[in-house]
């Protein structure tokens, strides 16, 4: 927040600067007071001995004195020090509006019967009115609201510019997957493809000696030197073991290059799936879909390590948006896989009951301590070292099953796993799903991006 | 002359098959799936070259060429892989020793040309003696030099504490100092970070490395970068990529260890070639580096020339 833009009302614009009386003046000279037109404002006049104050005598202890029986009489001459409240509320000129409020509240008495006292270096400075006070504070809150708005909105702005980066990152760990899947069968299709060009080649050669032999032989021109060495050319290329193995091969590294070219298809197709870039943001899909659109996707921090079990019930489709819901189970695949080290087990449940769809994913990885299960699903809450976890993707997910109306927890043991259960409501009600959307312009924005 | 052996080992069979394309004629091509069927295999036969893909299931590339550099030392390593994730890429350096780190999809071409160098390479180790590990270790003429490149004369500090008398440590706060010294003196171990007042310094290593074989290299940074340290294995043939902050006594181990191999490789042309490095292929790079190798010439006989 920017310190200058605070609105901050000085204490001293409360002042009102009424002389002060001596507590040696007698209760009829200060009575005087009250009754002068010029004090018709005041509750209470200040009483200060050498500059500093000493207690304050209200309009209201008047009445309290005069409605005994000659009290008037008795006491009109004995100096205000004995009826005055030795214990007036003070306020120092410099001190913080709000700080001020707050001392004046909290010691004023009802019905309001004093004025608070303006101190300037402990001395004596004016009297200040509880309601200048009350309506100076009341200015100074509206003027800052605007304020707090704006910092409202500034800090908002800036956790979804986090989630969207959490988003990026977990794109970037996926592209990057993505990209090593690819890498595989684009290394033998490519290489592939230039050994056929090779051979391609030498093939086209051996047809120009065969042409060439088989022209020369035809023509009665060509004497049987020129012949018995082009024979001699055929048979050198023919014996070359060589192109003869290479075009052996060639029939099965062909179709090496279809099923590679087929599996980059099929990996460019699930990053389509999974991010549904063409997609609105919520639709009516099966949850196993999901579920199978991220393995793929995670694929490649799971494989080979960690076995999949999949222990799939029947299940009614949802309406979702399946791109966030996508989101939700590579988080806890991806958290499940660096929770596991060396190999080991993830199993996925789903089952149907009391119209909500539930799904459990548990791993037997090391687990979480207790002290880090409760925080889990806070923003910024991570374990991993800085720079390799925002902390933010338990939270968005929590963030995005609350939004479908669902709920998602935890249940750990540390050194024998880590489960995470959710569950969604099968039937979403239309304020649920138009619930989804706030959430939305985010994500659909960082999709367009990939 | 008998064909050279090359091992390919990938966890994906169609690898195997179209890789065997490029070498059956040249080689004795042997292939297999299975990275425990190929730690057998290096025991049990003579393999001048073994290319290895990185992620495989029951075994990390890095960790089977870690093993070959036990079982067959001579045997010139190779990685091939699809994912160039900082993990793997230090695990090839620290643990693997790669001759070269190449990535999928490879030209063709190229990766002919890096493993008939190999070979070449393996041939002439097997030819002189039986094991790189017990060549002669030929006690230093003179102390040793280090070279220590970082902003930080922390560095320098700790490697003159665990060496004590043993080696002159010199220290280079920026890029022309380190320059300078290098230009004026043989240096044995060069100690560097990848960053020296906000530029980058590979190319000094890759020239030095380039200048002379011997020299080796240990890189000490916290900055990571993949790409980087790629270039780095195959442009300078880094013996260590450390991360910092480290631990004396894990700097003091990989000294002792790098300071051994130092003196293995001076006795032995056959052994320095083992380090030999790729050409700077970055184009400003390239000119810097020309540049430095200029200045190198002109200043320093060749160390060969020197020594004898």
């Amino acid at each position: 927040m920017r310190r200058e833009s605070y609105v901050e009302i000085d204490i001293t614009s409360l002042i009102k600067p009424f002389e002060c009386i001596s507590p040696d003046l007698s209760l009829h000279r200060v009575a005087e007071l009250f009754s002068n037109a010029n004090y018709s404002n005041v509750l209470s006049l200040p009483i200060v001995e050498n500059g500093i104050p000493v207690g304050v005598i209200s309009r209201y202890s008047f009445i309290d004195v005069y409605l005994k029986n000659y009290s008037r009489e008795l006491n009109g001459r004995r100096p205000i020090r004995f009826f005055m409240n030795p214990l007036p509320i003070l306020v120092a000129h410099d001190q913080p509006l709000a700080e001020a409020a707050q001392h004046v509240t909290k010691h004023m008495k009802f019905p309001l019967t004093e004025d608070f006292i303006i101190t300037e270096n402990g001395r004596y400075a004016g009297i200040g009115f509880v309601v200048d006070l009350l309506k100076a504070m009341e200015l100074q809150m509206r003027e800052n609201a605007g304020e707090l708005n704006q910092a409202y909105t500034r800090l908002k702005s800036s956790q979804l510019a986090l989630a969207h980066s959490e988003k990026m990152a977990s794109l970037g760990q996926m592209v990057a997957g993505i990209a090593h899947e690819i890498n595989t069968p684009l290394g033998y299709v490519q290489n592939n493809v230039s050994v056929g060009k090779e051979m391609f080649t030498q093939v086209e050669v051996m047809l120009a000696s065969y042409d060439a032999l088989i022209d020369s032989l035809l023509d009665d021109q060509v004497g049987e030197e020129q012949i018995s060495a082009q024979m001699q050319q055929v048979t050198e290329l023919r014996s070359n073991s060589g192109t003869r193995e290479m075009m052996g091969e060639m029939q099965g590294l062909l179709g090496d290059t279809l099923y590679g070219v087929a599996q980059i298809s099929e990996l460019v197709l699930n990053l389509k799936d999974f991010s549904r870039m063409d997609a609105v943001s919520t639709e009516t899909v099966n949850l196993h879909d999901c579920i199978e659109s991220a393995l793929n996707i995670g694929r490649n921090v799971l494989k080979d390590r960690i076995e999949i079990i999949r222990d799939f019930g029947e299940l009614p489709t949802i309406t979702c948006s399946p791109s966030q819901l996508n989101q939700v189970f590579l988080n806890l695949f991806t958290n499940a896989a660096q929770a596991t080290e060396g190999n080991g087990k993830l199993t996925i449940r789903t089952w149907y009951e009391n119209g909500s769809v539930h799904i459990s994913i548990a791993d037997n990885g090391k687990g979480i301590s207790p002290e880090h299960v409760s925080r889990i699903f806070d923003p910024f809450f991570t374990t991993k070292p800085v720079g390799e976890g925002t902390g933010l993707g338990l939270a968005i997910s929590h963030q995005i099953i609350q939004k479908h109306g669902g709920d998602i927890r935890v249940e750990s043991h540390p050194g024998t796993g880590t489960c995470f259960y959710i569950h969604l409501p099968a039937i979403a009600t239309t304020a649920q799903v138009a619930e989804m959307l706030p959430l939305a312009p985010d994500f659909v924005q960082s999709e367009e991006t990939l | 002359m008998t064909k050279p052996t090359i091992l390919l080992v990938d966890d994906e069979e169609r690898i195997l098959r179209s890789l065997r394309m490029l070498f059956f004629a040249d080689y004795n091509v042997l292939m297999t799936t299975d990275a425990h069927e190929a730690t057998r295999i290096l025991r049990e036969e003579r393999v001048h070259v073994i290319v290895s893909d990185q992620r495989m299931p029951i075994m990390q590339g890095s960790e089977l060429l870690s093993i070959a550099r036990e079982t067959s030392p001579s045997t010139m390593r190779i990685l091939l892989t699809g994912y160039s994730d900082m993990e793997a890429s230090i695990a090839s350096v620290n643990e693997g020793e790669v001759f070269r780190y190449l990535l999928k999809p490879w030209n063709a071409a190229d990766v002919k040309e890096v493993v008939a160098q190999a070979a070449a390479i393996a041939r002439a180790t097997f030819a002189t003696q039986q094991s790189p590990r017990v060549a002669v270790i030929e006690t230093a003429k003179h102390k040793l030099r280090i070279l220590v490149m970082d902003n930080d004369q922390a560095t320098a500090r700790a490697i003159e504490e665990i060496l004590q008398h043993r080696a002159e440590v010199i220290w280079a706060q920026d890029e022309e100092h380190a320059k300078e010294i290098l230009a004026h003196q043989n240096v044995s171990l060069v100690v560097a970070d990848l960053n020296m007042g906000g530029k980058s310094v590979s190319y000094i290593l890759k020239t030095v490395k380039q200048f002379n074989p011997q020299t080796q290299i240990i890189v000490l940074t916290s900055f990571d970068d993949t790409s980087h340290l790629i270039e780095l294995i195959n442009q300078a043939q880094i013996i260590r990529y450390l991360p910092k902050p480290i631990r004396n006594n894990i700097l003091a181990r990989n000294l002792e260890f790098v300071i051994e191999r130092f003196h293995a490789l001076g006795g032995s042309p056959e052994m320095q070639q083992r380090q030999s490095v790729e050409p700077v292929k970055d184009e400003q790079e390239r000119l810097l580096s020309n540049k430095f190798m200029g200045m190198l010439n002109r200043l320093r006989s060749r160390p060969g020339v020197e020594q004898s």
